[in-house]
């Protein structure tokens, strides 16, 4: 396994070098955001360790150039600041995980160990319809190559209604699917998260069919996936 | 009015009293002049008749053997009547030195008409022989009397000839003159401070609108002061807004400086925590201890003075609904090892009077808190609880905390400056945002088996 560290204290990067080599990882090691960028760019690496406090471009800046570039390689944020605004800008930016400074060693690798089993077998079938495409391995979702954000019930509603792309479903179907339980199950639920999904992935790819259900479409133009 | 209450810092009462006091001294400076002008001519208008009747005595009397006087037949009626107000007389100055009739007009009747004692002095001494002067007449009216010192052909003796006329009538109109004056002068004071007091109300208008708008600027119902104001007034508010602008700037600086420090010490924290934890000795426990009493110290102090530093008032509008994604979305990835999943509802019209890192601090910890403890299920419910209000409610699947576990946790928040720092639920930050916005946390068992908690927070107007 091979990871890419860009951290630019000198002391915590020796520490967790020999951490994460003690650990039988292969490490390259960046010490400003510009040779992280660059690195991340042209090395394929199964995850990345990004402090977001470096020096000439800042780590969530070097993030969002990967992410805007296509780079999905799982990315584990490091920063002193633990407020959730941040946290927040840090995961909007396309973090897969998140450590606040200072932690502990193990706990890093922990982390690390789980973000690579979770990224194994990325190349799994993914879903797709028109400019929606959905990723059932790693839980992800994009529209037209912009990853989306989606908790997980909104996930479940989309991959439900990608797995049945077409046809109509009917509410209750839906409720029994997105629920496991015999909870909550009130009448506006489903309409509830068809619009926050509308919203997500656009107000057209979901059709409402009067008195039956909803449908996922793809858009005119766009060819209709598998 | 006192002196302490013009000293008092009223503009409009300063402005006014002094108008007042103003146009008062004009007034009566005005009226008095007037009243004696208007009895300037009224005298010498007296004076120039008495100046005839004297000069027509002088130019017609004659003197006969005896040396007496004769004097003339004047033509004029009413020095016939007796006491009719119009009187002349000829006298000689006596051996005595005093004056004597010796010839009168009838209306004089048997009196003689008098003068100041030091008639004849002034009359030998001026250069016009001529003096008019008011004295008492005869039949106890006031008059205007003029002598004159004539020497006739034929004596030696100098004779005085006076001619005299009733001022009463005069005083008469001269009062009422002064008083329709005095009336006039009033109404026209009074229209006169009248009219300064609009003045002064509509043109300080301006003035008040400005300490409104700062008004509203200091208890952050506006952000600048952002009138248009007339060109005495405009600098002054835009000196104002750069005030504002320059004090958020210092709250921002300092915030970051605080910021920067805490943020500063964590990265050789760490090594710190790492080093203690690769080389274990006798040193390893103390230093990994300290370290993360450090650690929580300086994210206490940190929460503190980002939250002291919070620009007071209501300017920030954040929406729920979009908070509630972000954290949703964030935790369920922060917590894909046990599967989280949170169920999350929230009119989208609900809007938060606050800053949006705030509510991202009060909602993220409470959430994040039953991510940790629940057994993967949490459900979070904004809503609009009464007006102006909207309750938060969080709950989880998680063995809940007991009664006892409950009042415990809300001790620890009701005494905040005590409490020690890192408080295990992290609530304790959570409790004094939600204070400094006039919120409150409320603790409870959850529907879904867990603790639930329920946080009451302003709602902002739509």
């Amino acid at each position: 396994m091979r990871i890419l560290l860009a951290e630019d204290d000198p002391d915590l990067s020796r520490q967790l070098k020999q951490a994460l080599a003690d650990a039988d990882y292969a490490v390259d090691h960046a010490p400003d955001g510009e040779e992280a960028h660059f690195l991340g760019d042209t090395e394929p690496y199964d995850a990345v360790i990004l402090d977001l406090g470096l020096p000439k471009i800042d780590g969530v800046s070097v993030l969002e150039r990967w992410r805007r570039d296509g780079k999905v390689t799982p990315v584990l944020i490091l920063t002193a600041r633990g407020a959730w605004s941040e946290k927040v800008a840090g995961f909007d930016a396309g973090a897969d995980d998140y450590l606040t400074k200072p932690f502990h060693t193990e706990e890093l690798l922990a982390r690390l160990r789980a973000l690579l089993r979770r990224s194994a077998g990325h190349a799994a079938a993914t879903l797709s319809c028109g400019g929606v495409r959905l990723d059932p391995r790693a839980a992800r979702a994009s529209v037209n190559g912009e990853p989306l954000r989606l908790t997980s019930l909104e996930y479940r509603l989309l991959h439900y209604l990608m797995m049945h792309q077409g046809r109509v479903i009917g509410r209750t179907e839906l409720v029994e699917h997105l629920y496991d339980q015999d909870f909550d199950r009130d009448s506006n639920t489903i309409e509830v998260f068809v619009g926050r999904l509308r919203k997500k992935i656009g107000p057209d790819r979901i059709e409402t069919v009067r008195g039956l259900g909803y449908r996922l479409i793809a858009l005119e133009g766009e060819a209709a996936g598998s | 009015m006192k002196w302490p209450a013009l000293r008092s810092p009223s503009l409009a009462k300063r402005l006014v009293l002094l108008a007042a006091v103003w146009s008062l001294a004009v007034l009566v400076v005005t009226g008095v002049a007037q009243t004696a002008l208007f009895y300037q001519e009224a005298i010498t208008r007296i004076d120039d008749d008495l100046a005839d009747v004297a000069d027509g005595l002088y130019a017609d009397s004659t003197v006969d053997d005896q040396g007496q006087v004769d004097a003339p037949p004047l033509t004029d009626s009413r020095a016939t009547r007796p006491f009719s107000g119009n009187y002349w007389e000829i006298a000689e100055i006596g051996p005595d030195g005093k004056l004597h009739a010796q010839a009168r007009s009838r209306s004089l009747w048997d009196s003689e008409l008098s003068g100041p004692s030091d008639l004849i002095q002034t009359l030998a001494a001026g250069s016009s022989k001529r003096v008019y002067f008011n004295a008492m007449g005869p039949a106890k009216a006031p008059v205007r009397t003029l002598a004159m010192e004539g020497v006739l052909p034929g004596r030696s003796e100098p004779v005085i000839f006076m001619a005299a006329e009733d001022r009463s009538a005069l005083e008469a109109d001269l009062r009422r003159f002064a008083e329709e004056t005095a009336a006039v002068l009033v109404l026209l004071g009074v229209g006169l401070v009248t009219g300064v007091f609009v003045q002064v109300r509509v043109g300080l208008q301006p003035l008040f609108a400005l300490r409104r708008e700062v008004a509203a600027v200091r208890t952050g119902q506006a952000e600048r002061v952002s009138g248009a104001y007339p060109s005495e007034l405009q600098p002054l508010a835009e000196e104002l807004n750069a005030l504002v602008a320059h004090d958020q700037e210092v709250v921002e600086r300092q915030r970051t400086h605080v910021g920067n420090l805490a943020h500063a010490l964590k990265t050789p924290l760490s090594v710190m925590l790492s080093e203690a934890e690769r080389h274990a000795g006798p040193l390893s426990p103390l230093v990994t201890h300290q370290a993360q009493l450090m650690r929580d110290q300086v994210d206490h102090h940190l929460r503190r003075a980002r939250a002291a530093a919070r620009t007071q008032g209501l300017r920030e509008r954040t929406p729920v609904e979009p908070v509630l994604d972000e954290l949703a979305v964030t935790l369920e990835r922060i917590f894909q090892g046990q599967a989280v999943e949170i169920d999350w509802r929230a009119p989208e019209d609900l809007v938060f009077p606050g800053e949006r890192q705030d509510l991202l601090e009060i909602i993220g910890n409470v959430m994040e808190n039953a991510c940790k403890y629940g057994q993967g299920r949490v459900r979070v419910i904004a809503k609009t609880d009464r007006p102006g209000r909207m309750s938060i409610t969080i709950g989880d699947n998680g063995p809940g905390l007991t009664a006892a576990e409950q009042g415990e946790v809300l001790k620890r928040g009701e005494r905040l400056d005590e409490s020690a720092p890192g408080s295990g639920l992290g609530l304790s930050i959570v409790d004094e945002l939600v204070r400094a916005y006039g919120g409150s946390l409320r603790l409870g068992p959850s529907s879904l088996g867990g603790l639930e908690v329920v946080i009451d927070l302003p709602q902002a107007d739509n």
